[in-house]
């Protein structure tokens, strides 16, 4: 069986690493991965780290040589893959190389959403989302920053920039700063700490230039213009969805997966950041492009490879803010996907906000479907996961938490601490009681 | 599914009494010192019912903590434990807010996360356990005999516990691993 894997990932690699140890006739599956990057396999989720110093560049890297030579991984690297034959069963290169498939799994993930700004091409400007821009903004000399964009990736980017010692600024086009992630709310507070941490954020603002003769010499947007030496872009990621259309593979913002990760054309897969799933709560249509989602999609396209029956349960948004001493994590829907997709009188919110930590708890017909938690709050989120995964009800778990835990037939220590952690009253308080006030 | 951990630590906690043994033998073992705050496995306490609950990672076999460390940090040991490579962490507590149980814990000095190792360096076994000899709130039994003795499969059973159910799976267990 001949498996031709496109891109060099989290998803690619994971799923050769599984076909190589699972597979029952494992050695005869003929292993290829193609990579349009020169590196061994490592983790974009650990570049601002390498970036701002904190770890060395061996760190990122999750495979070396080695374990590709050693698993018969036939690994083509800087040769990206440019359209795909599916009647010929072919992928063609850029170079010109042609491989034959029986399997084709498409793991090339996305690129970076350049936005049309004039100057963005000018000298300076850097992205954090692959090695070799990571390896530019490593060895960049700079002493001003304007970090572009406020997700996950331009958060990461401000805060290594700082550690280097940088002046650093971050714009946002939205109203708050990371805002798919967090609710208006945990946002303010965040970029408070940010704020508190030396670094200028600036919202509900639009970069509308980068000037300078030759290289970066300053940002400006619709609101102030701002000294500079060095940019970084943080807009987004698109999913690769050209390569799929070359084989007329149905994509609407992502590729098309079913729950098995087969696209529209026979035997050809998708996983990463390139498909377009389904949430695993809600099983709306999502695409949620982290780590977590691309190793458990990976992990069913395989599966299916080998003929198991595997299905995939959906993907969700799961995703920690931490930059020097602020930490928060968030997971599920924020209230604005919420309100995108329910009737008002289905939304419910829990909050608690405490001297020495925040938390929210978004639910959707009394069950929660997300939550944001910052400081102590933030440790207990499993838990919180584990209520959304289970579908409880928290007008019933209010009501009745102490009782619900005396039914189970062990103790349910998790009930017994989600109320101590959202301040329910530990002493038998008559039943229907309020939630303790904060 | 193959079954990678050969011996498991198992809690009763009906037969803890908090006593915090196992956190002063854990913190003992690792750094030397007789403090909880160093301790691996940590006890949550649930006064008005009296009843106190050791929490210890469970080395899930499909672990949450493994697939959302930004540095790969979180690895699995040839036992089948589940820890921390320190050289690589850089203390964003991700498998903190991964787990179902918070298990993974906050070094107090560095900041990074340590979780059971399960005292594979030392014949003695778990000092945990060894500290709760009187109780036998732990045990460190083979993983198969704990699931025979919970009448299931274990593997599957911590499946179960730690993954995301299924669409059609409504029915979705709450219980931890005791005996």
């Amino acid at each position: 069986m001949k498996v031709v894997i496109v891109g060099n990932g989290i998803a690619g690699n994971e799923v050769a690493s599984y076909l190589r140890e699972h597979g029952p006739q494992a050695d005869d599956v003929d292993i290829t991965i193609l990579s349009a990057e020169r590196f061994p396999e490592y983790d974009p989720c650990s570049l601002p780290y390498f970036v701002g110093g904190e770890v060395d560049r061996d760190a990122v890297f999750r495979k070396d040589q080695d374990y590709y030579r050693n698993s018969r991984i036939n690994l083509v690297l800087d040769n990206k893959a440019v359209s795909i034959d599916p009647e010929a069963r072919e992928v063609r290169t850029e170079k010109g190389d042609v491989f034959g498939y029986d399997s084709l799994v498409l793991a090339h993930g996305g690129s970076l959403f350049i936005p049309p700004i004039p100057g963005i091409d000018l000298d300076g400007v850097f992205s954090c989302k692959v090695l070799a821009e990571a390896d530019r903004l490593a060895g960049h000399q700079g002493t001003r920053a304007v970090v572009i964009g406020s997700g996950a990736i331009g958060i990461e980017a401000a805060e290594a920039l700082k550690l280097k010692g940088y002046q650093v600024a971050i714009i946002e086009l939205l109203d708050w700063i990371m805002p798919t992630l967090f609710c208006e709310g945990a946002s303010r507070f965040l970029a408070d700490e940010m704020r508190g941490y030396g670094i200028e954020v600036y919202t509900s603002e639009k970069v509308l230039e980068i000037q300078g003769r030759g290289s970066v010499e300053s940002v400006k947007t619709d609101r102030r213009e701002i000294p500079c030496d060095t940019v970084v872009v943080a807009t987004g990621v698109v999913p690769g969805r050209p390569l799929a259309e070359t084989a007329g593979i149905a994509c609407e913002r992502g590729i098309l997966v079913n729950d098995r990760m087969l696209t529209s054309a026979a035997d050809i897969y998708a996983c990463g950041d390139c498909v377009q799933t389904f949430d695993a709560v809600s099983g709306e249509g999502c695409m949620y492009q982290l780590k977590h989602n691309a190793i458990e999609q990976a992990r069913v396209a395989a599966r299916n490879i080998l003929g198991e029956e595997a299905r995939y349960r959906g993907a969700y948004p799961f995703a920690r803010a931490h930059y020097f001493d602020t930490h928060a994590v968030t997971f599920g829907k924020t209230l604005k996907g919420l309100e995108r997709t329910c009737r008002p009188d289905q939304v419910g919110v829990i909050e608690r906000d405490t001297d020495d930590g925040y938390l929210r708890l978004l639910l959707e017909d009394g069950k929660i479907v997300g939550g944001q938690a910052i400081g102590r709050f933030a440790d207990h989120a499993g838990l919180f996961m584990g209520f959304m995964w289970r579908g409880v009800d928290m007008d019933d778990f209010k009501k009745n938490w102490r009782k619900i835990a005396e039914l189970e037939s062990v103790f349910p220590w998790q009930y017994r601490k989600a109320g101590q952690v959202l301040g329910l009253s530990a002493l038998d308080a008559p039943d229907g009681m309020e939630m303790a006030r904060t | 599914m193959t079954l990678r951990q050969e011996k498991v630590i198992v809690i009763d906690p009906s037969k803890c009494v908090g006593c915090h043994s196992c956190e002063m033998a854990c913190a003992m073992k690792h750094f030397g010192v007789c403090h909880p705050h160093y301790s691996r496995i940590r006890i949550q306490e649930f006064r008005e019912v009296n009843t106190f609950v050791p929490v210890t990672c469970q080395a899930c076999e499909d672990a949450a903590c493994i697939k959302v460390c930004p540095m790969n940090a979180r690895i699995r040991l040839e036992s089948g434990a589940v820890v921390t490579d320190e050289e690589k962490c850089i203390g964003c507590r991700a498998c903190v807010y991964a787990c179902p149980f918070g298990a993974p814990v906050i070094h107090p000095e560095n900041g990074k996360t340590m979780s059971c190792d399960l005292c594979m360096d030392d014949e003695l076994g778990p000092w945990c356990v060894k500290a709760c000899t009187m109780q036998q709130a732990l045990k460190f039994v083979d993983a198969r005999d704990a699931a025979r003795a919970k009448g299931r499969d274990f593997a599957a059973m911590l499946k179960e516990q730690n993954e995301p159910p299924h669409q059609d799976d409504a029915d979705f267990s709450f219980s931890f691993s005791v005996e």
